[in-house]
């Protein structure tokens, strides 16, 4: 019996998908590790690898739409004889009851466990069956690339291919492995030595002191450009466009990110009861404390208003459990844990990936990983498990002068914050005016979930943990 | 009826690119041609003129080579031989397209294309629809008011390529990439050339250290040439030709008219569907759309630079374009540009003339300092670089010397790249190839040369 090849299903929130490329041509031979077939989703490229040896035969041509799980083609042994009206396998199982293939599978019983993915020399040296005898490490294009995507060091994967090559499913392993150990995925590196950067637009951006975190790239890929780098608004009156969009006169086909992102917005504010309200924190000391930590973790990290609000609110959602929720109609499910999902905005829409057990991590680890990921986004390199499993949102319009807005619930989460400009502010010391630095903080949140007294309470939590920021490092 | 999801009328270097790329995409495509696929570059430009031009190298070297130790007696040429290899290398690339059409699945239709309505087409009796239609027309040789091409004794540029006897006296008018090409051409045989240009540069859309040393070149060959000088009146007579410049009356066996080109759009129906014009060229948006839905327009019709480089780049933003992409729209200051007279020419980018000199710094390499040049004895020119002095991007480069055709691109991927001096610096640039002199030239700009 020929073996069924899969359209992968990659993430929970996959829908459908396609086969983009063929790397075998039908009736051609593959051996087990051989890339396949290149798989794209509104969220994913990835390559996925033959599951054993044999002649591939195709049932769906590149390009076609498809469900995942779907069957695109089969794998059939040598020997067999491959029909000529072959079109396909009749189903022996109910199809509903088929269990789908998952893009993250248990690699098949590695020999030794996968080694954590720390850069340590030890691991590569352990290897030695991944390598030639030359010393060329054994690894499929796609494990190559996909362990750049994940951040993994692919001298540390252990190979369960063929004579121990390196495959993709390896590379998942090893950064699952990874994932398991906290500090051992955050990448030791600023964000400006990962974020993609034409060496004019660096240069330039180091001379005027733009935060390149700040900057979306239009160059291939994301990356950031000479041209880009007028994005920075001077003065807040002064915001310039994001990037040269569609002209005025012509269409743009609603597809692929745009149309996860029309389906999502507008599904929430349908079955949702949303409503929000903006609240000022005075950020005097939020400002000096970050000049501080920006000197001091020089060559660490950056932390940006963002990780301030994201540490901020982390803590808040401990305090107050309900705003970490998830409504299910019948229950609320409070979450113990609080994955923060960080909105970013990139060259043809929106991407949110998530900062992992946000409670546990200092604010210096915050800071890494939200400009890891903010990077990535850009760059197109995101990692299926950088998506998973957000449990509260922050999204970010400071930079283009905003100072309120109604951010859209990402569901099936209870809140959103929207994070506006510092402004110059006014208190009152008696009789007497004195300028302070403020932000307003939107949150939005879901009435069906709790009030306004409750959603005030944490909201103002977040505020009292700006206001006396020191508590942040705590 | 026949339909396809796009139609691009001309197989010029954008016309079959665009088919290509938009059959690789997903759609069905039809192309249009009333000649030959291949377009002008292909058939009457870029490729025959090459290919004559390198027999006018070759018969250089071979004169030159005596002081390689090889002695050759008995040198003479055959004109049309020169003319029919350069026929033959243009029809096998022709056929190549044809093949190319084949291979990608684009159906090709020979005639003339009408539009007679957004997306419908008229090719003689045929109807064709298509949801999107690509201009890629390119353009035709202008005359000079009412001096006109006769074909007779006053020639364009597919006279000037398939000549059955070589002029005596030659007189070309217009010192652009074409002028200079056919000077070199016809001088390297024999030919007394008069170059004429009303600008007060030869190549004058070139840098004019290059300019200068291309004109130092072409006086040392042997050329008369007039600069800031026009023609007042030019008239074929039963032999050759009579021509009024400057108020003096002179006669040549030939005269070439090589003062530019216009879009090619006669009965395209452009007019009658309101398709925008400036300066007789098609107005396109950064995705080649016309203002007109459904009509884009690519290369030499849809406004200068009139290269086939630059067709064959639009070519591929207008088939992303109709297929739904978001194409990264064409930088034009990036595009570079060749000439090949002797010597060559390359560049890219901002020239000297139009820099401010303190804000920049430039570095010029002189080829006769570069190993590789000394010892193929071309060591005429030099290799320019200009880079902003405060951000080290690399601006522009200007080169002029044998060979400088195949370096050019190194300088443009730079650029794309939005590379600074340091980049450059830190490259390893092979030994020995001229390649040498682009690093050099970079040296110099910030004063660190080595070899000189």
């Amino acid at each position: 019996m020929p073996r069924e090849i899969y359209l992968v299903k990659v993430g929970m929130t996959m829908t459908e998908g396609m086969v983009s490329e063929w790397f075998i041509a039908d009736g051609q031979p593959v051996s087990k590790g051989d890339m396949l077939y290149a798989l794209e989703t509104e969220k994913v490229n990835l390559d996925v690898d033959a599951e054993m040896d044999g002649i591939v035969k195709h049932v769906v041509e590149a390009g076609v739409t498809l469900a995942p799980g779907d069957v695109v083609g089969y794998i059939f042994a040598a020997d067999e004889v491959i029909p000529d009206d072959f079109e396909g396998v009749a189903s022996t199982n109910d199809t509903l009851s088929t269990p789908l293939p998952e893009a993250m599978p248990a690699p098949e019983a590695p020999k030794t466990s996968p080694q954590p993915v720390a850069a340590s020399t030890g691991a590569a040296e352990q290897n030695v069956a991944s390598r030639t005898e030359e010393g060329r490490l054994k690894a499929s294009p796609a494990a190559r690339r996909l362990a750049g995507e994940l951040g993994v060091g692919i001298e540390g994967v252990v190979g369960t291919g063929p004579d121990g090559r390196i495959v993709e499913a390896d590379v998942y392993a090893a950064a699952k492995a990874g994932s398991t150990q906290p500090q051992m995925t955050l990448p030791p590196v600023s964000a400006e030595a990962v974020a993609n950067v034409s060496p004019l637009a660096r240069r330039i951006a180091e001379a005027k002191g733009i935060d390149l975190a700040q900057i979306q790239g239009s160059g291939p890929n994301g990356k950031i450009l000479q041209a880009d780098l007028d994005q920075v608004p001077t003065a807040p009156t002064a915001v310039k466009s994001v990037a040269a969009g569609p002209k005025a006169g012509s269409t743009v086909p609603v597809r692929g990110m745009r149309k996860t992102i029309a389906q999502r917005m507008h599904q929430s504010l349908q079955e949702t009861a949303q409503l929000s309200m903006d609240m000022a924190a005075v950020m005097d000391d939020a400002v000096r404390l970050r000049g501080q930590l920006i000197k001091e973790w020089e060559g660490e990290a950056k932390p940006t208003y963002t990780d301030l609000v994201i540490k901020a609110t982390a803590k808040a959602l401990v305090r107050h459990p309900m705003m970490n929720s998830r409504f299910d109609g019948a229950e609320i499910a409070l979450l113990d844990e609080v994955h923060m999902g960080l909105a970013v905005a990139v060259p043809d829409g929106l991407l949110v990936p998530v900062i992992r057990n946000a409670h546990l991590l200092s604010l210096k680890e915050i800071s890494i990983e939200s400009a890891r990921l903010a990077s990535a986004a850009r760059a197109g390199t995101l990692g299926l498990d950088d998506f998973a499993g957000g449990t509260f949102t922050v999204s970010a319009l400071g930079m283009y002068g905003v100072n309120s807005f109604t951010p859209i619930i990402n569901q099936p989460q209870s809140g959103i914050i929207g994070i506006n400009q510092l402004y110059d502010g006014v208190a009152w010391e008696s009789e007497n005016p004195v300028k302070t630095t403020q932000m307003n903080l939107s949150l939005t949140w879901d009435h069906r979930v709790l009030d306004g007294a409750p959603a005030a309470e944490f909201l103002a939590s977040v505020v009292e943990f700006l206001s006396e920021p020191y508590r942040l490092l705590l | 009826m026949k339909e396809f999801d796009a139609v691009v009328i001309g197989g010029g270097p954008g016309g079959y690119a665009a088919a290509i790329r938009a059959s690789q995409l997903g759609l069905s495509v039809a192309l249009i041609e009333r000649e030959a696929l291949g377009g002008t570059c292909l058939n009457w430009g870029c490729i025959p003129t090459k290919s004559l031009l390198h027999s006018a190298s070759l018969l250089a070297d071979i004169r030159a080579a005596d002081a390689f130790g090889i002695s050759v007696e008995g040198l003479s040429f055959d004109l049309a031989k020169m003319v029919s290899q350069s026929r033959s290398a243009a029809a096998q690339l022709s056929q190549g397209v044809k093949g190319l059409m084949r291979k990608n699945k684009v159906t090709v239709f020979e005639g003339h294309a009408r539009i007679v309505s957004p997306g419908l087409i008229a090719v003689g009796d045929d109807q064709i629809s298509a949801d999107s239609i690509v201009v890629a027309t390119g353009a035709v040789q202008k005359g000079l008011g009412s001096i006109q091409i006769d074909g007779k004794h006053i020639w364009g540029a597919r006279e000037a390529m398939t000549p059955k006897r070589l002029p005596k006296r030659l007189l070309i008018v217009g010192a652009g990439a074409i002028g200079v090409e056919f000077a070199c051409f016809y001088r390297a045989l024999g030919s007394e050339v008069t170059l004429l240009e009303v600008a007060e540069h030869v190549l004058p859309t070139e840098d004019h250290e290059v300019s200068a040393l291309v004109a130092e070149a072409l006086v040392s060959q042997g050329m008369t040439l007039r600069l800031g000088q026009g023609v007042q009146a030019l008239e074929s007579q039963k032999r050759g030709v009579t021509a009024e410049v400057g108020g003096e009356q002179l006669k040549f066996d030939a005269a070439i008219l090589s003062v530019g080109v216009e879009a090619a759009i006669a009965d395209l129906g452009l007019e009658e569907l309101g398709v925008e014009m400036q300066s007789g060229f098609i107005t396109v948006n950064d995705a080649q759309m016309t203002n007109v839905p459904g009509i884009y327009a690519i290369g030499d019709v849809a406004g200068a630079p009139c290269l086939a480089h630059k067709a064959t780049h639009e070519a591929m933003i207008v088939a992303e374009s109709i297929s739904g992409g978001e194409p990264h729209p064409l930088q034009r200051e990036r595009i570079p540009g060749c000439t090949y007279g002797t010597p060559q020419v390359a560049s890219i980018g901002l020239r000297e003339q139009d820099a401010e000199p303190e804000q920049v710094k430039i570095g010029r390499f002189p080829l006769y300092a570069n190993g590789k040049s000394v010892v193929s004895g071309h060591t005429e020119g030099f290799v320019k670089t200009i880079f902003d002095r405060e951000s080290g991007a690399l601006l522009g480069a200007h080169l002029v010397g044998e060979g400088v055709t195949e370096l050019i691109q190194g300088f443009a991927v730079a650029i794309g790249l939005e590379t600074t001096e340091a980049e450059l610096m830190h490259t390893v640039f092979p030994h020995p190839t001229m390649s040498e002199a682009m690093q050099e030239s970079v040296l110099l700009a910030f004063d660190r040369p080595l070899h000189l």
